[in-house]
């Protein structure tokens, strides 16, 4: 009979250490939306800040051609479609502060090389 | 305790999404301690579609390392018979061999076949660099390089510009495609802009003329003599959506097929590009600055016998308005209408009197039909006059098939 309730009681406890703990791990993950459009040869916006910790959800979208969105240095790297044809999306976790630079990974022109950007995490 | 450890799975699987910091699902209206299961079914519905979509895509991540584009033309002048002249078969060449170090190619055939001593198209190396890519504010590049210079010479893909020919300011006034060995920095500073700024060989002013100003001035990699090194670069603003706005010069001495004498060209330049939903303009200005232009005559003339008639400044300038009327979708369409005036003989040297029928002025009327973003027909008329009274000009009818791959 106390062994029955000494379980019981853990059990209850586990569960509402569970449902008390879940949230406190959701609201560490901040997802910030960032619209980025690809042109022969610019992104818009080329300097993005963020957060540290912050789950950044690149949305992109091309004026143009297919192009290519590559953070170097990462496995985020992703096609744009062309005009007209929707957009990609690629993640990034900020985890650590720095200078991350994202590049343009498909040749898109005479001016290819110019199509670059960059993330600041702080 | 099976009913509590049930409890507990059902309350945790329930959670997270209510619990998420931002943006909060909305919870049934009907009921609202019950899980937003529309909500979560949606979500997981994105997330499905966007790895579809990401694994659909990744297949043109792998069309290698060779793009390219293409131009086809029917030209019709007026009194002439129509022709039919594939312009340009372009290959482009890319690798890296790490993530900082990256060549780049650029191989180009013009009017289709090649031979030797008569005329004929031309084979050219256009590009073909290293690039060092040290941060974003700082690159090296080195190897044969497009000069910096207006709307057209650095972004040249037929589907980038309306127009079966390029426009006559940027082929008379700026000698596109002008390229040429060199080396030089480039890079991105604040949110928007970007600067280049190279050193490469000079134009060689033997190859001015009266005509077509600067139009076969580059000495192309060909052996290109480095007498004196000219000096090139471009600011850009591209930081507002739809929005480009260029600057850029170039300066170097010239006279390097002379023994006595000395001459320089000076090219400065400014450009706007701008769309928002269906409607587009672009604008460019370019003057050229020709310093000794006076000594140019003379020894060419010794050379020839005839003066070349060049002149001591050149300008030229266009406007170009544009209509998208279906906007973002796959099947493009797009009319526009474009006006130039580019004087080769601006200003002349003390005693040389300027050819006016080289004071000219152009209306080009066309459209581009896409469809697919990379291939474009293109059809134009362009009426060019010029202030002489002597001398006429011709229309021209001009259709065009162009696509990059």
């Amino acid at each position: 009979m106390i062994r029955d309730t000494i379980v019981r009681g853990g059990s209850i406890a586990s569960a509402v250490l569970l449902v008390l703990l879940a949230p406190l791990a959701s609201s560490s993950q901040d997802r910030q939306i960032v619209r980025v459009i690809a042109e022969r040869f610019t992104f818009t916006p080329s300097r993005i800040t963020v957060k540290r910790g912050t789950t950044v959800e690149f949305r992109l979208r091309s004026e143009d051609t297919n192009h290519g969105f590559h953070i170097v240095g990462s496995d985020a790297r992703v096609i744009i479609p062309k005009r007209g044809r929707g957009e990609a999306t690629v993640v990034f976790v900020a985890e650590a502060p720095g200078r991350y630079t994202f590049e343009c990974s498909k040749m898109c022109g005479a001016g290819h090389g110019f199509m670059r950007g960059l993330i600041t995490v702080e | 305790m099976r009913t509590l450890l049930a409890l507990s799975i059902a309350l945790l699987l329930a959670n997270p999404l209510a619990a998420q910091p931002s943006n909060p699902p909305p919870t049934d209206p009907q009921d609202p301690q019950k899980p937003p299961v529309e909500t979560r079914i949606e979500e997981l519905e994105r997330r499905i579609e966007e790895l579809e979509s990401k694994s659909a895509e990744q297949p043109a991540s792998q069309t290698g390392p060779i793009s390219g584009y293409m131009d086809f033309h029917l030209n019709r002048p007026e009194h002439e018979d129509a022709q039919l002249d594939f312009h340009r078969f372009v290959l482009l060449f890319n690798h890296s061999f790490t993530d900082r170090l990256r060549f780049v190619g650029e191989l180009e055939i013009e009017h289709g076949f090649v031979s030797g001593l008569e005329a004929s198209g031309e084979v050219a190396l256009e590009q073909a660099y290293l690039d060092f890519r040290l941060k974003p504010e700082f690159n090296l590049r080195a190897g044969m390089l497009l000069a910096p210079v207006g709307i057209i010479n650095e972004r040249h893909e037929p589907p980038t510009f309306y127009g079966v020919e390029r426009p006559f300011v940027d082929t008379f006034i700026i000698p596109t495609t002008w390229f040429d060995a060199g080396a030089g920095v480039y890079g991105t500073v604040g949110n928007g802009w970007q600067y280049r700024a190279y050193l490469m060989a000079p134009l060689d002013a033997t190859k001015i003329t009266a005509e077509e100003g600067l139009h076969e001035t580059s000495q192309k990699g060909f052996l290109s003599n480095v007498r004196n090194i000219a000096q090139t670069a471009r600011l850009e603003y591209v930081g507002f959506p739809g929005l480009s706005l260029g600057t850029s010069f170039w300066q170097g001495k010239t006279g390097f097929n002379f023994r006595r004498g000395e001459s320089s060209v000076g090219v400065t330049e400014v450009d706007g590009r701008y769309h928002t939903g269906s409607f587009g303009v672009r604008g460019e200005y370019a003057h050229v600055f020709i310093e000794g232009s006076e000594d140019l005559n003379d020894l060419l003339q010794r050379t020839t016998g005839v003066n070349p008639n060049i002149a001591r400044q050149m300008r030229g300038f266009y406007v170009e308005p544009s209509l998208r009327p279906l906007p973002r979708l796959k099947y493009d369409l797009a009319a526009f209408v474009r006006y130039e005036n580019f004087d080769t003989q601006f200003k002349m040297p003390e005693g040389v009197l300027p050819l006016k029928q080289f004071d000219r002025t152009a209306w080009v009327f066309g459209g581009s039909y896409y469809p697919d973003p990379d291939v474009v027909l293109k059809i134009d008329y362009t009426i060019v006059r010029n202030q002489s009274s002597l001398f006429g000009s011709a229309d021209s009818l001009n259709i065009g098939l162009g696509w990059w791959f």
